[in-house]
This record gives structure tokens, C-alpha cells and sequence, in this order.
């Protein structure tokens, strides 16, 4: 099956690598092994698909010529700086994490790539201890049916079109984001001109490419970080005066400090500061008669009329 | 598999049997997270593969006999691929992002290891990566107290609040710190109980070392969605909430969504009254019916009996 084309490949790679100098066609063909016997025209083609191939996996082949008074006649070769990994050194407690890693995926895809990653490192001489961190199982699901091809676009910066809540949105993936065991797909959107955030759970289509891979450019790391923080719960920026039942309501008195000032016998008081724009009156309400707000009036005034849509539900 | 699959991984192959002499065949398919008969097959391709012109001498050599007889490779002959090649941009995104997830979960003795190793791995890839993850996994502090518990083997007692919001203060051998859909867990034993138990990160404060340590225990069974699900006496419950706070179908575990002009209906098993007591406190005048109503009853009471401490207050 593929054997003869993979040792052909492996024996071009080499040959390319080892030259010092371009090497034309002619010379290739007569030197790697899995030439010999091809006609002309069977040789153009294998050889054309085979630099496909390596280009594929990421290996850059080089064209050129030796001569400048000849600069037309193409040779190629691969540089070794350009090939192989840089030289990187990691202390135990770092190679013990890429180890860990190495098993995090749940989506076999990115499991395979996370572990061929891994034996490039160990290729290299990283060798993890799989005792250290071993009270540790992170995992990193995707459920999403359009985690793969979204995650494909990228990688290989392609631009894709999918229906997003009934409409057709035209984007440039830039980055994903999992946030709670949710994917995120941050891009920009060709239409609507501007950066748009995609909750992948809610791509109701098949993903479809649209253009070529490479085709645009990302912006710096620091602008998409600005816009990942549109999906970070806001800042806080008021603070609350609660009375919190005794052995109750442990997160809320843990964010907040004791305050001494009367509450009801049972009840104890904290400042608990909270964000305007958040969901702190369901926050409070949840805990019913545990949490009670003794300031300011408006968020009070918010409370109570919460409750009393629930004290005037039917209950039987 | 394709061509360049294999390619790939014998372009990794060759340096990495060359950095281990004698490497075990089971070992060595590990990992590389393929099985021995790919492995025996990567070895044939190679068996063919050296310098260009092919002469005798010039193919990398490999005792095929010995990895037969005894499972070990011995690979020599290849000094020109002493190292492997660089990160595909799939490879480097990949465990770049599972990098990320491990930082979610470790403490903060652990957590500047795992920087350092993202920002090598990164400048080895060559470009910086802005796929994230995040993970609701509480305080690094609760995290670096279990992990350290852990790997002493000694029982924990901490704070602990259920989704219900119930409270509790138990004492469990700790075993595992688990993330899963987005939050981190720790699974532990719990004496009491005689079972195992899985406490929400994001939910745990105040932990204490006891000075029991961590009886002889067997594998904690697989953490998975039937975990949370598993549940005997669970309840069906149909909730009516409005359009705008459909949003809390996204938060729980819903089985069927039914969507109106007005109204969106959740269907949902419920194990734990106390839990649905605080998702209906916490939805307010989102809510606007349920069935069964009777169901509603333990909420209704709370927020009336909370209304009646605002009056009296």
C-alpha cells in the first residue's frame, strides 16, 4: 500500500536534507530509490505530489539555483535549520506537565496531535516522570459538531462560512476558547466588518471553507486577549451590606468581610462586593430566607420583588 | 493512515530510537500512541530508507531479528537525523491548549512550571497561540492544599456547599483532581460513607489537613457525564420559563427544550429537591410554571419565609 510511498518520501527528505547545494530534478531521480523505473511523465507527477506531501507535514522545501548566471534552472533542498526543532531545554517540573498533557484531550484528533507532539519531544530527549502530578486528570472534551472543521479552519487560517442562530455569517477564524466545557470561536466577521464571538453549541450548519488556508492575518495576541475578556464575568464595582444566616451561604460570607452591625439573632453581616451588571440579585435569592440584603435599597428593593415572584407561583 | 502521518512519525522515530538504545518495542509504540504492528511496519519502511544512491552501506540499519526475539530496537546508521523535526501547527496548538488546561488545574507551587513550559513550547513552535481554555476550578490555593494532601496521602476536612447550596464540612481521603466540561473536581473517598465522592473545586474552602492518612484504596471508579446523572430516585420535571431565561438551559443538565413564542419549556430529572429549590429561587420571575406544581412548594416556602425576615427587618 503506502509503504513504497513513504520510504520514497523518507529517502527525498534525506537526500534533500543532506545536499549541501540545490539539487535539480534530474539529479533526484537518479539518486533516490523510489524513482528508478518511473517514465517522464509518471516522475514529474510522483515528484510534484511527493513536495505536496512534505509541504503538508510542514517540512519546507527550498527552491533555488546554484548559479547566478543560471538563475532559471530550479534545484531543492531542505535547510536543517528550518527543519529541525530548535534546541529547548525543559526542568523536570515542566517536562513532568508536557507529559501531563500529553492526555489531557478527550477528541481523538487533537489526542493524536497532542501525543506526536510529545514524541517529538521525547525524540529529543525529554523523558517526563509520570509520578509527578500524578493526583492530577485534566481533561479537555469538545461535543460540539462543529469542534473538528472549526477547529481545522483555525489552525490552517481558512476562512468558513456557517449559519449561526438562522443567519449565514462569512468569518476569519482568529482564535477558540473553552470556558466552563464550552468552545468559543472568536473571528472576524466579514460581513458585520468587526470581531465577533461564536458560541460553537449554537452553529446550526455544516462548516463551510471559503477560501484558502493562510489567507489572512491574525491580529496580536494582546487585541484578542482584549476580546476574550468580553466573555469574563465584569469586574466588580458596588459592594452589598448582607445579613447571612450562621453556618450558611459559605462562598458568599467567604468573598466578603464580617461586619459589626446589627442583623437578625441567627444572622451574622458581611460586606459582599458584587458586579452591577452581573446576576447578584439571583445570586442572593437563591439562598432564600439565608441571605438577607440590608443594603443599598435598590438592590434590596431588586431582591424582594424576585421573591415575590416566586412566593406567587402556583405550588398546587 | 496516510503517508505523511508516517513519514512524520518515522522522521521522529529515527532520532528518538537513537537517543534510547535498545528501546522496548510496547514502550516505545506507547509512546508514540501507536500499536506494535504499526510500529514493526514503521520499522520495515525504514529497514529501506538511508543516503541517497542506496549503496549497501548507506541504508540505516535495524536488528529486525532482535526486535522479534526479544522486543528491543536497535537502530544505527542514521547520524543524519539526530533530531527531530519541528511542530506541525496542529501538534504545537494541540498540546499547547492541553498545556492550558493542565495550568487550570494544578496549584501555585505547580502553576510557574507550567508557565515556563508554555512559553518554551511556544517559542519552539514559533508562534504564539491564542486558543485558551479556562476552567472554573476554584482557588490555586484550595488546589495546591489537596494536591499536597494528596501526594502525602493524608485526609483533608474542608468547607463544602452542594449545588443545593446546602452546607457541609467533610472529611475525605483525597485521591484525584479531575476537570470535566469545564470545572474541576476532586474525587476522593469518603470513610463515613464508605464511598466514593466528587466535590466541586469552585465549591470547597477552608481546608485542613487531619492527621489521618489515607487508608488503602483501590482505583476510584472512571470519572464521566453518568457520574453526575447516576442517581436512583430522580424526579421528571417540566419547567416553563420565559424566552429570556432560557439561557439557564445552557447551565443544567436539560433532556428535552421546547421553544414557544412566549415561553420556553426544559424537561429535566431531578435528584435532589434541594437543588430545585435554588435553580426556581434563582429564577425569579423567569419561571412561570412548573409541573409537577407541587414540586414548587419547598421554594415557594423559602421565599416567603425569606420575605417575611425583609419585613421584619
Amino acid at each position: 500500500m503506502t509503504q513504497q510511498k513513504s520510504e520514497r518520501i523518507m529517502n527525498l527528505t534525506i537526500c534533500l536534507l543532506m545536499a549541501r547545494r540545490f539539487v535539480d530534478k534530474a539529479r533526484i531521480r537518479e539518486v533516490v530509490e523510489g524513482y528508478h523505473g518511473l517514465g517522464d511523465a509518471a516522475f514529474e507527477r510522483t515528484f510534484e505530489r511527493d513536495k505536496d506531501e512534505l509541504r503538508l507535514m510542514g517540512v519546507a522545501v527550498e527552491t533555488g539555483s546554484n548559479d547566478v548566471l543560471f538563475p532559471d534552472e530550479v534545484g531543492y533542498r531542505i535547510r536543517r535549520e528550518a527543519f529541525e526543532l530548535p534546541a529547548i531545554e525543559f526542568t523536570a517540573a515542566e517536562t513532568a506537565a508536557l507529559g501531563l498533557a500529553a492526555s489531557v484531550w478527550e477528541s481523538a484528533t487533537q489526542a493524536g496531535q497532542a501525543v506526536s507532539a510529545l514524541a517529538k519531544l521525547r525524540a529529543a530527549g525529554i523523558d517526563p516522570d509520570p509520578t509527578r502530578l500524578a493526583g492530577l486528570a485534566p481533561r479537555l472534551g469538545a461535543h460540539e459538531s462543529a469542534f473538528a472543521s472549526i477547529w481545522e479552519a483555525h489552525t490552517d487560517r481558512v476562512p468558513i462560512s456557517f449559519r449561526y442562530r438562522g443567519e449565514i455569517r462569512r468569518v476569519e477564524p482568529w482564535a477558540m476558547n473553552c470556558r466552563r466545557g464550552s468552545w468559543y470561536l472568536l473571528a472576524h466577521d466579514r460581513d458585520r466588518a468587526g470581531a465577533r464571538i461564536f458560541k460553537l453549541a449554537r452553529i446550526d450548519s455544516a462548516v463551510t471553507r471559503i477560501g484558502k488556508p493562510g489567507s489572512y492575518a491574525l491580529p496580536s495576541s494582546a487585541e484578542i486577549e482584549a476580546h476574550w475578556q468580553r466573555l469574563e464575568p465584569a469586574g466588580v464595582d458596588d459592594s452589598a451590606l448582607l445579613a447571612i444566616r450562621d453556618g450558611r451561604a459559605a462562598d458568599l460570607r467567604q468573598r466578603g468581610t464580617a461586619q459589626a452591625v446589627d442583623a437578625p439573632a441567627g444572622y451574622s453581616a458581611y460586606q459582599v462586593s458584587f458586579a452591577r451588571s452581573g446576576d447578584f440579585v439571583a445570586d442572593v435569592a437563591a439562598y432564600g430566607p439565608d441571605v438577607i440584603v440590608l443594603g443599598p435599597a435598590d438592590l434590596r428593593a431588586a431582591v424582594i420583588t424576585h421573591l415575590e415572584a416566586v412566593a406567587g407561583l402556583t405550588s398546587r | 493512515m496516510t503517508s505523511a502521518d508516517q513519514v512524520s512519525r518515522l522522521l521522529a522515530l529515527v532520532p528518538y530510537l537513537q537517543l534510547h538504545p535498545d528501546a522496548d518495542l510496547d514502550r516505545t509504540s506507547a509512546d508514540f500512541g501507536i500499536t506494535t504492528t504499526q510500529l514493526i511496519a514503521d520499522l520495515r519502511v525504514l529497514w529501506y530508507c538511508g543516503l541517497p544512491e542506496g549503496m549497501p552501506g548507506d541504508l540505516i540499519e535495524i536488528d529486525m531479528d532482535a526486535v522479534a526475539e526479544t522486543g528491543r530496537i536497535r537502530l544505527s546508521n542514521a547520524d543524519y537525523l539526530r533530531r527531530p523535526m519541528r511542530f506541525t501547527p496542529d501538534e504545537a496548538l494541540s498540546l499547547v491548549v492541553a498545556l492550558r488546561a493542565v495550568a487550570e488545574l494544578v496549584g501555585e507551587d505547580a502553576a510557574e512550571a507550567v508557565r515556563n513550559a508554555l512559553a518554551k513550547l511556544e517559542t519552539a513552535a514559533g508562534t504564539p497561540t491564542a486558543t485558551t481554555v479556562a476552567v472554573s476550578g476554584g482557588a490555586p490555593g484550595v488546589r495546591e492544599q489537596l494536591a499536597a494532601a494528596i501526594s502525602d496521602g493524608r485526609q483533608v476536612t474542608f468547607d463544602y456547599t452542594d449545588a443545593a447550596l446546602e452546607p457541609s464540612r467533610p472529611t475525605v481521603a483525597p485521591v484525584r483532581l479531575i476537570t470535566s466540561d469545564g470545572f474541576g473536581y476532586l474525587q476522593a473517598w469518603s470513610p463515613q460513607r464508605a464511598d466514593w465522592r466528587t466535590y466541586r473545586l469552585d465549591r470547597i474552602a477552608e481546608v485542613h489537613l487531619t492527621e489521618h492518612a489515607v487508608p488503602e484504596l483501590g482505583e476510584p471508579p472512571e470519572f464521566g457525564p453518568s457520574w453526575l446523572e447516576s442517581s436512583t430516585d430522580a424526579v421528571a420535571v417540566t419547567l416553563t420559563v420565559t424566552p429570556q431565561s432560557a439561557w439557564i438551559a445552557e447551565y443544567i443538565p436539560v433532556q428535552q427544550l421546547r421553544r414557544s413564542e412566549t415561553a420556553v419549556e426544559l424537561d429535566l430529572l431531578v435528584a435532589d429537591p434541594a437543588w430545585l429549590r435554588a435553580l426556581v429561587l434563582r429564577l425569579g420571575p423567569g419561571l412561570l410554571a412548573a409541573e409537577p406544581a407541587q414540586l414548587l412548594a419547598s421554594a415557594v416556602d423559602a421565599a416567603t419565609e425569606a420575605l417575611a425576615g425583609y419585613r421584619a427587618g
